[in-house]
């Protein structure tokens, strides 16, 4: 309680604590530079893209022209002026073949990601920990064996191995995308209304929503289990990329002052490692999930690609670029890099606010 | 002039003479792992070596013949053909793989070089320079080129380049793009280290002593922050294989407007055919991950059935020990260098 003399004598105002200033300062800094990351990158893909096809047609331009056609990409890329699309069996706007295509993808993810943080946080936590060459080797040599493993091979293993006799019993062969297959539909009298062509579905695109919203309990069994199924191929991939960073990670956290601390104070080794490494990690762990997004895309568009998910971001992005077609990849890399950097960024953010140095500092 | 502090890594401080190489390895030796991998290694570059010699005529065209081309069934692995055959090339997988050897071990040590060199330089020029202007745009760099997928970065570089030679742009320039694209995964590591490094003891010591900027980074802060490189190395050989592979098996076996894919057995078999942009120089070239991606795409061509394991297996084998070695020398090393078994 505060005494009439302690009222008269204010506290010193030199130090006036302001708890978020820091982050506030730090999230407006990286707001601000995400835009100009990305201008980056459309300048890169422009002097990739566009520049040397200006050299192959003989009509290199000037400075001022090179200049003007970069800022004239640059709107088109933000205003979604993506021009036509005339692949697969679309002739459409490129804006409505992504809109189409990206709900798939994004059913993939929501099981993937979560499939493979549910592994590789225990794993590389207990891995890092332990100083075991009984634990830790085998661990190790698992992850490169996982990283070196093209996915497209596991996939296609998979596939073959597990989908043609596990899905055997909902007469769905042979297995294709997300839905069940064109001769599982045919057997039962055709597609239903709700699904379009080239697998795409309605109305919100996501197959296993709209199975449920469509009350086709079958489709809908068949489309969760195919999402399971190449849901754990991406997570076996991308564990293998993610446990090689949180790896080192936890090794450095288990050297810090306050385990090293703990430890000496008795504090049980249980508790060290769950309660407080764990706590402090988590930061790391996160921003090491955000930087690791880029390789994670790669993996699922790859298991997209074997298990043909014929209304997968993936599927379209391997079909764009063995076509030989350039066109559609300047707003395909802009929609990853707009997708990357932004995930980053949230990332990074919510990183910093839940890293236990920066509360105790505000 | 005064004589500068030694960093931990490389003796004790205040020590009267620093250990030399062989003393450190007597001391610190870097385990059973490192005797592995560095076994396997020898093997591999035996083969390439000795592949230089055995192909000499001819070291960049796959032999074909057509008597082991379907409708003939295909051989599996006999002492004739170790690894089997693989039909739709017409070549015994062995001598492919044998062959391949010098063109993927230069490749993969051509690419890790520029990957290395480039990630530990500005790694650790960066972190050395925390918050100043040269880590602000090494930085910004790195991390906007991360963005963009590496498959699909070789593409877009690629398809550029060919635009303006009119042609295959050939194995080097891949090696100079990939390098590119790897490095700021590694110099973000290095960077990590390197900024831990600059606020070390000695590092504080060698500068309040007089040494230059330039001597305290190569001197000490760019030996000290080698570590993370050793760990991300054998991780960064995967996504060339990847690349290398999966378009191959993408156009061969899946794309729309790809060649056709017709089983095998069945009278027809699949052609071998290059995807538009790929690196390499003609459809017969002998390649660790084109044939990868050409054997699973003809080996897993009948549903359920895995009869033509050996066409995928093979060419697998050959990238994950490879991988595996490299993994294991990086860690025996890593462990050498912090004493840590």
């Amino acid at each position: 309680m505060i005494t009439a003399g302690e009222r008269q004598s204010p506290a010193p105002r030199s130090s006036p604590r302001r708890p978020w200033s820091g982050f506030v300062r730090y999230a407006v800094r990286r707001v601000l530079i995400l835009p100009a990351q990305l201008l980056f990158v459309l300048l890169v893909l422009y002097v990739a893209i566009e520049v040397p096809s200006t050299f192959a047609h003989n009509a290199p331009e000037s400075g001022a022209g090179y200049l003007l056609g970069f800022a004239q990409s640059v709107v088109n890329d933000f205003t979604g002026n993506w021009g036509q699309a005339d692949i697969l069996s679309f002739h459409l706007p490129w804006t409505v073949v992504y809109a189409y295509y990206i709900p798939t993808s994004v059913q993939l993810a929501l099981f993937a990601l979560p499939i493979a943080a549910a592994i590789a946080y225990p794993v590389s936590l207990l891995a890092g920990w332990s100083r075991r060459p009984a634990y830790d080797a085998p661990a190790r040599l698992l992850t490169l064996l996982g990283a070196l493993l093209p996915v497209f091979v596991v996939g296609t293993l998979v596939l073959n191995a597990v989908f043609f006799s596990y899905l055997g019993w909902f007469q769905d062969l042979p297995s294709q995308g997300l839905i069940p297959s064109s001769s599982w539909f045919l057997d039962r009298g055709g597609y239903p209304s709700w699904i379009l062509y080239d697998a795409v579905t309605r109305p919100t695109g996501f197959p296993l929503i709209d199975a449920l919203l469509h009350h086709a309990w079958q489709v809908a069994a068949i489309s969760l289990t195919k999402t399971l199924i190449q849901a754990s191929v991406v997570a076996i991939a991308y564990v293998a990329i993610f446990f090689r960073h949180a790896r080192s990670i936890v090794r450095s956290e288990s050297g810090q002052g306050h385990i090293v601390g703990a430890r000496s104070r008795g504090v049980a080794e249980r508790t060290l490692l769950w309660r407080h490494a764990a706590r402090t990690a988590a930061p790391s762990f996160l921003l090491v999930f955000a930087l690791t997004i880029p390789e994670y895309l790669v993996v699922q568009f790859a298991v997209e690609a074997a298990f043909v998910d014929q209304a997968g971001f993936g599927y379209l992005t391997f079909a764009e670029v063995t076509q030989g077609s350039l066109a559609p990849l300047e707003p395909l890399v802009f929609l990853l890099a707009l997708l990357v950097l932004s995930w980053t960024l949230v990332v990074d953010l919510l990183a910093r606010a839940i890293d236990p140095r920066e509360l105790n500092a505000r | 002039m005064s004589r500068e502090p030694t960093p931990p890594d490389q003796g004790e401080p205040g020590a009267p003479s620093r250990p030399g190489l062989r003393e450190r390895w007597g001391r610190r030796p870097p385990g059973v792992g490192f005797w592995v991998g560095s076994a396997l290694l020898a093997v591999y570059l035996a083969a390439a070596l000795s592949a230089l010699f055995v192909f000499r005529t001819s070291p960049s065209a796959l032999p074909r013949n057509l008597a082991w081309v379907p409708p003939y069934a295909p051989l599996g692995p006999s002492l004739n053909h170790p690894f089997g055959v693989l039909p739709g090339f017409g070549v015994d997988l062995f001598q492919a793989l044998w062959q391949a050897t010098p063109w993927d071990l230069a490749l993969v040590a051509g690419i890790l070089a520029i990957d290395a060199g480039m990630g530990c330089l500005l790694g650790a020029v960066a972190g050395f320079n925390e918050g100043g202007l040269l880590d602000g745009i090494i930085t910004f760099v790195g991390d906007s080129f991360a963005v963009i997928p590496a498959f699909l970065f070789v593409v877009i570089v690629f398809a550029g380049l060919t635009a303006v030679a009119a042609g295959s742009v050939g194995l080097p320039l891949f090696v100079v793009v990939f390098g590119l694209i790897l490095w700021p995964t590694t110099a973000r590591t290095v960077r990590e280290r390197a900024r831990a490094v600059a606020h070390q003891p000695f590092v504080e010591a060698a500068r309040a002593s007089g040494a230059s900027p330039g001597r305290i980074l190569l001197r000490h802060i760019l030996p000290n922050s080698l570590g993370p490189v050793l760990a991300q190395l054998p991780i960064d050989i995967a996504p060339i294989f990847f690349v290398l592979a999966a378009f191959p098996w993408y156009y061969n076996c899946q794309a729309p407007g790809g060649p056709p894919a017709s089983p095998l057995g069945g009278g027809s078999y699949l052609v071998p055919s290059l995807p538009p942009f790929s690196p390499l120089p003609s459809a017969s070239f002998p390649e660790w991950g084109y044939l990868l991606g050409f054997g699973t795409c003809e080996g897993v061509s009948q549903p359920g059935s895995f009869d033509y394991w050996w066409m995928y297996v093979f060419p697998l084998l050959a990238i994950v020990v490879f991988g595996i070695a490299v993994g294991l020398v990086c860690d025996g090393l890593e462990r050498w260098r912090v004493g840590d078994r």
